[in-house]
């Protein structure tokens, strides 16, 4: 499907007449205003017919690069039997993916509360945390980034929060590393702690192990639970198949987000253990989804999850990751754009000295085919994730380009 | 009782059937890893069937072989009929072209549904940006509603229900499903529906929006009356107040006008879609909203206050398809013709049994029955499941049932289920001489009434029953 520029701007400009002009200006401002027509794994063809290397991977969700060919041909398989069945019934999907999470994740996790997207999954996290201890405080370390639903907007850190104010009550962000505010801020009141263990919107910051294991302690002491948001950093994001398993610590829940659809369907999941499930079994349908737990979902989420333990695609992150990452330090280390470069696997940020210098760096990275997206919490910041499915010859690419970029400089 | 009804599926039994044996094995994983608690509920109701062979207007049991009418359709997703092959052969063109796409960017498929949207949306609803689901919509909404008029105040209705996300749940008027998660956000405040006087009385200068449902869904189908839906318009318009209509569930055809708003003509200032937009198949979700500045100044400086990976391709695509069918087959007009036979039929049901039934309401096939006591809810949908037709009670109010089968349902159809009902309440009253006298003791209509004491009271006839079918070697 190739577009004449002609009818590339008239569709871009019907696209600013419905969805507003500043829409389409943040999408140019970083390179943005292409359009996605033949997709395959890391990689698209855009309307002029020039295929570029997707480092958006749409947030998290392409981790097993575009169109998996599995999982499609599951959705086809499972398209001809069912629908997404009336939400509150029993289900062979809904039970078959819940029994292959359970032992999919690490852990005594084996209870799933299924979701459409990553904030309803991390909204609903933070009513069971409530529900289930009777207790109100949710805490999350600050420079977060969990979502767009209210719990999780309240919990992130970002700038137009006061638009939206009065946000939810009860809720407190933790000072990053500071291990003195651990015992004050985290007490016999909180419910639940939230952390991403690499802030992918922050520069890919992440908590010292001893750090971290002061909260996990505190939470223990107190009572709190651990609530880790996988949304971005796992199901092989960062090398391993979920990103605490760097640290050693366990959560006591996990928000796996819409990876899990492989970018086919839009499913997300809240995974906990049947100790909290006693919550729910005393009050059923409390927390409802019409769309999460769909049967077709279910079916791909499943089909995923057998990619996913198939191909290991973690494995090829961290060596992938590892070159790639290798690749950029050395061409930051000769350049002045460049600050630093961070992150595991392929989750990959860099830092440049403004917000505007991020934008401008993504979209010169655009001109030579490479999508990418700037940090939502460190704007000064260009985040490279890219599907786990990357060759070598991919990263040198992408390489290559950022060399360019900084030697044109 | 036939095991089959003439709503029958096309496919061979072999296909699907399970035994129970199968059937117990599917609930004990779900137990377990999903929820034991929803299955005691579900079987409590007769309510714990699988759906199999979902086709058209129905489902079928595969253990029972009991063809159902599907009166519940996901809560009005279903509008265009299970599993419609129109909409199937859509999504399955598009599985061999494109995915989700990345989430915000320019696609072919998102500039044609929401262009296709704003044509059919009333007045100058004009722009769009799309949610994930109904509960990401309304949290989307009220965002915007906040960020554009600078204002708190959110005010909402008694019984309302708008989702379980952290704004849709703040903006949820049943303390049922906000109890065990408070304190919630606060500024929203809840007022009767269907009362202006009430509304005028909370409503203000710092009144960012007043959200409805044009018909309430889950409080028990109540509609809104045009002088109500005309008064909140003036009074938005004298204020300076948002006016938010949520239409996920009353959307695309469902009250018999494409969109609830259009019974009366008053256009809101935002407007939320979901669960049918997706054809029963594939989720999206999208809020429209008028083309003023107030709202699209505050869009165009803050593009990126709810992204979303709602309107993703995929589901763009689906959409753009049960959009089609909607308008080829005049579904709309389909479900207020047929919506108008059922509530004449239940209307002279409730003629015959004033004692069972107190009042029928609703537009188009959203139909609601109001039985006299709360626990007949619970009552009927077991007398119901029994004779084919599968309705739930509603959420937000148990003596309150809801009818909303699939807008493509025709007259043959209609007429089974309206004996299907029929058929139920006589059932029905089989068992009420045992509870009516006694609900006269208040303390036994409080503890009937009682949602925990149905589940296990019902649970435990259930088992009897089970028992005794059993031994006479019928069912199962």
């Amino acid at each position: 499907m190739k577009m004449t520029k002609k009818d590339q701007n008239a569709l871009m400009t019907e696209f600013a007449s419905l969805f507003g002009t500043g829409h389409l200006k943040h999408l140019k401002d970083r390179g943005q205003d292409v359009v996605e027509c033949k997709r395959s794994g890391a990689t698209f063809i855009d309307a002029d017919g020039e295929p570029f290397i997707d480092c958006i991977s749409g947030r998290g969700i392409f981790n097993l690069g575009r169109r998996p060919e599995k999982i499609i041909a599951a959705f086809k398989i499972a398209m001809l039997e069912t629908d997404q069945g009336n939400f509150p019934m029993i289900s062979k999907e809904k039970a078959a993916l819940g029994e292959k999470l359970a032992g999919f994740v690490p852990g005594n996790m084996e209870c799933t509360m299924y979701s459409v997207t990553r904030g309803e999954a991390f909204d609903f996290a933070c009513k069971l945390s409530r529900g289930a201890l009777s207790r109100k405080g949710l805490v999350a370390l600050e420079g977060s980034w969990f979502g767009q639903t209210g719990f999780a907007l309240t919990l992130s850190t970002r700038k137009d929060k006061d638009d939206f104010a009065p946000l939810m009550p009860e809720c407190e962000l933790l000072p990053f590393g500071d291990s003195e505010k651990i015992r004050e801020k985290i007490n016999r009141d909180t419910a639940a702690v939230f952390i991403e263990p690499l802030q992918a919107e922050n520069h890919c910051r992440e908590p010292q192990p001893e750090y971290l294991e002061a909260i996990l302690r505190r939470c223990r002491e107190t009572g709190a639970l651990l609530v880790m948001d996988e949304t971005q950093t796992g199901m092989g994001r960062t090398g391993r198949k979920f990103a605490y398993e760097h640290f050693g610590v366990h959560p006591d829940i996990l928000i796996i987000g819409e990876s899990l659809g492989a970018g086919i369907f839009p499913i997300a999941a809240t995974i906990f253990p049947q100790s909290l499930n006693a919550f729910l079994n005393e009050h059923p349908l409390i927390h409802l989804s019409t769309f999460g737990g769909s049967d077709l979902g279910c079916t791909v989420g499943a089909a995923a999850l057998d990619e996913y333990a198939r191909t290991k695609p973690w494995e090829n992150a961290a060596k992938i990751g590892a070159h790639l990452m290798d690749g950029l330090e050395k061409a930051a280390a000769g350049s002045k754009e460049i600050i630093s470069v961070a992150g595991r696997g392929l989750l990959l940020s860099l830092e440049l000295k403004t917000p505007a210098k991020a934008r401008a760096f993504c979209k010169a990275l655009s001109r030579q085919k490479i999508l990418a997206d700037t940090g939502a919490v460190a704007e000064n910041t260009v985040v490279l994730r890219p599907s786990l499915t990357l060759s070598k010859k991919e990263a040198d690419v992408i390489v290559a380009a950022v060399k360019d970029l900084v030697k044109s400089k | 009782m036939t095991d089959i009804r003439p709503n029958e599926p096309t496919k061979p039994s072999g296909a699907w059937m399970l035994t129970p044996g199968q059937k117990k094995q599917i609930e004990q994983r779900f137990g377990r890893y999903i929820n034991k608690g929803q299955i005691r509920y579900l079987k409590a109701g007769h309510l714990d069937v699988l759906e199999t062979v979902r086709e058209g207007v129905g489902f079928t049991d595969p253990v029972s072989r009991r063809r159902f009418f599907d009166c519940f359709s996901s809560a009005g997703s279903f509008n265009v009929g299970r599993h419609n092959p129109q909409v199937l052969a859509a999504l399955d063109s598009a599985l061999d072209e494109i995915d989700m796409g990345t989430p915000g960017l320019v696609s072919p498929w998102k500039v044609a549904l929401a262009k296709k949207l704003v044509e059919l949306a009333p007045g100058d609803l004009n722009r769009v940006f799309f949610a994930s689901g109904g509960g990401d919509a309304v949290d989307g909404a009220i965002k915007l509603a906040r960020g554009a008029t600078k204002r708190p105040v959110i005010i909402s209705t008694i019984k309302g229900y708008h989702g379980h996300t952290g704004f849709s749940l703040s903006a949820n008027g049943k303390e049922h499903y906000r109890h065990y998660c408070e304190p919630l956000i606060p500024e929203f405040k809840f007022v009767p529906f269907n009362n202006l006087e009430a509304m005028s009385a909370v409503a203000g200068e710092d009144t960012a929006a007043i959200i409805i449902e044009p018909i309430q869904g889950e409080a028990g189908i109540y509609v809104g009356s045009p002088e109500y839906l005309s008064g909140l318009r003036k009074m938005c318009d004298d204020l300076n107040i948002l006016l938010i209509f949520d239409e996920i569930q009353t959307g695309f055809g469902r009250t018999g006008k494409l969109f609830a708003s259009q019974h009366t003509g008053i256009v809101p200032d935002i407007m939320t879609v979901a669960k049918s937009i997706g054809g029963g198949l594939f989720p999206n979700a999208a809020v429209i909203y008028r083309d003023i500045p107030l709202l699209t100044n505050y869009v165009d400086t803050n593009p990126e206050f709810h992204p979303s990976t709602g309107g993703s391709d995929l589901g763009c695509a689906v959409s753009l398809k049960v959009l089609d069918y909607l308008l080829e087959n005049k579904l709309s007009e389909n479900s207020a013709i047929k919506g108008e036979r059922l509530r004449d039929a239940l209307l002279q049901l409730q003629k015959e049994n004033p004692k069972i039934i107190k009042d029928v309401r609703g537009k188009g096939l959203m139909i609601g029955i109001e039985y006299l006591h709360e626990f007949m809810g619970p009552m009927m949908a077991d007398a119901l499941a029994k004779n084919g037709v599968f309705a739930a009670y509603s959420g937000n109010a148990p003596q309150v049932m809801r009818f909303m089968l699939p807008i493509v349902v025709n007259d043959k159809e209609l007429d089974e289920v309206i004996a299907a009902i029929r058929a139920a309440v006589k059932d029905m009253k089989t068992i009420l001489p045992l509870a009516l006298p006694a609900a006269k003791i208040p303390a036994v209509l409080r503890l009937l009434n009682s949602e925990k004491v149905q589940t296990v009271l019902f649970g435990w006839l259930r088992t009897i029953e089970d028992g005794i079918n059993a031994l006479k070697g019928v069912g199962k």
